[in-house]
């Protein structure tokens, strides 16, 4: 029943597809979010599902699409460079095998975020897009949410409905996508042109982002407090009433603390007292790893090269009789580098770090571009495009700022919101030019 | 229980966005989005 089901769903999906080739674009991303195949028992684990979409994607793409105006985007070609520089590296890695393993899914998902933008010609495909990667998403947020609710969750022990810790079903992961998502939730839900606001579509909503905030304390990944904090102050940037959001922030806050698992409020102190804290402070001794590993090895040591660290790590002691006695010495060898920073130092090297710093940069950069611009506009047609900028731009510096704990630089969702923001971007450049200044005296010459 | 809730919810809903896109014909062609550049914009004096 329960393959039957997800066969239907496909099949369903690729009928859609023929009649609408952009379906197919939407499937892939489906495929790629929901795994359909890691949960299914019997019918769908053995088919490359995630192949037969990409295919069909380009395949549709390439016979039917309109391609008038085409151009590769800056970050498009940084993207090409990025994976270009993986491939590289993948061939020199310190550990082949592991290397060949990662390079496997990232060349996949960087080919995928070259390909997507080209796709994105209308408002109604960005549209589309970000409602199969939220709706998607939400199948894995919703089931956490529940569940969190239910038995108030755990490190580790939060059941996504996939036990094999991979895409967005690990924890830390999905804390920081479920919070990096809701800017992007509240747009669909004001400027949606698919699912009109209304009541049904608002109580959804609300549901869905109250679903979110509760990853973070199901899975009790200190990531996603930090990044809930964040998204708190990014929202108060275009809120019209600030002390009245500020009073309910304040307010939610005082109600939903006393409500928290008593598990969850000792592990966030722990963010206090960090270098007591194991976890933490191996972090910290795998970050100064890899600095050092990288003078000597400037290109980086290809995918996993982390693999190779043996660390010994120093715990201060809690003030006040914390977590371990004061001066505990631990060791530790092949821990992963627990930020996407670092995970791109290490494995990339400088030029690789550079190059994908300086791709979200350009995101962050053209996206505060367009909210300026948009920003006061009196045209009805144009009133979507700021709010999409500034919730895109949004959940960007959320994922930013979760990846300085996270290892996510490669995460397939992030790079497909990557994709929507140089779609937004080469949509607008196609559909309002800026216009070249008029000579002076110009203007005045052709109004008289 | 919770897992079949939340799939079929979310499989609903991306079925229900599925059909609607299909039935838009702005979907593959914005209409009436593109505009000319405007004509102070240009030098006609010349």
């Amino acid at each position: 029943m329960h393959d039957l089901f997800f066969v239907g769903f496909l099949l369903g999906l690729i009928g859609l597809g023929f009649r609408r080739p952009f379906l197919f674009v939407l499937g892939y991303v489906y495929v790629d979010i929901v795994s359909p195949q890691r949960l299914s028992y019997y019918l769908l684990n053995s088919v490359p599902i995630s192949l037969i979409f990409f295919v069909l994607a380009v395949g549709g793409w390439l016979a039917v699409d309109n391609k008038s105006g085409l151009r590769l985007s800056f970050r498009q070609v940084l993207l090409l460079l990025l994976l270009a520089w993986c491939g590289i590296t993948t061939m020199t890695a310190d550990f082949p095998a592991a290397a060949l393993a990662k390079w496997d899914w990232v060349w996949k998902a960087l080919v995928f975020a070259i390909f997507l933008p080209v796709t994105l010609r209308t408002r109604l495909r960005i549209e589309g897009l970000l409602l199969f990667m939220t709706l998607s998403a939400s199948s894995i947020i919703i089931v956490g949410g529940i569940k969190t609710l239910a038995s108030g969750g755990g490190y580790g022990s939060l059941d996504l409905g996939l036990d094999d810790n991979s895409g967005l079903y690990e924890g830390s992961i999905i804390s920081t996508v479920a919070i990096a998502v809701i800017p992007t939730i509240l747009f669909l839900a004001r400027h949606g042109t698919v699912f009109r606001p209304d009541k049904r579509v608002a109580l959804f909503t609300a549901a869905l982002v109250f679903a979110c905030l509760l990853i973070p304390i199901g899975t009790e990944a200190r990531t996603g407090l930090i990044c809930i904090g964040l998204l708190a102050v990014l929202m108060l940037r275009d809120m019209k009433r600030r002390a009245l959001y500020m009073t309910g922030v304040a307010l939610v806050v005082a109600i939903a603390v006393p409500l928290l698992p008593q598990s969850y409020v000792q592990r966030m102190h722990t963010i206090e007292g960090y270098q007591a804290d194991q976890s933490a402070s191996t972090r910290l001794a795998v970050w100064q790893w890899t600095w050092d590993y990288v003078q000597d090895h400037p290109f980086g040591g290809g995918f996993n090269a982390y693999l190779q660290n043996h660390l010994t790590i120093r715990l201060a002691g809690a003030p006040g009789g914390g977590l371990a006695p004061a001066n505990d010495v631990a060791h530790d060898q092949a821990r992963a580098y627990h930020s996407a920073y670092f995970e791109m130092l290490g494995e990339q090297g400088f030029l690789g770090f550079g190059i994908w710093a300086l791709l979200h940069l350009a995101g962050l950069v053209r996206m505060e571009m367009l909210r300026r611009r948009f920003r006061r506009t009196t045209d009805p047609d144009e009133a979507w495009i700021a709010p999409l900028a500034t919730a895109l731009q949004n959940g960007h510096l959320i994922y930013l700022v979760g990846a300085l704990f996270v290892g996510i630089a490669f995460q397939p969702f992030v790079y497909m919101l990557v994709a929507a923001e140089i779609g937004l971007d080469s949509y607008i450049r196609r559909i309002r030019p800026r216009q070249t200044p008029a000579p002076m005296g110009f203007v005045q010459a052709a109004q008289a | 229980m919770i897992d079949t809730f939340a799939l079929v919810l979310t499989h609903a809903l991306l079925a229900l966005t599925a059909w609607r896109l299909i039935r838009r014909a702005d979907l593959d062609h914005d209409a009436g989005a593109e505009r000319p550049r405007p004509a102070w914009g240009r030098r006609t004096d010349a």
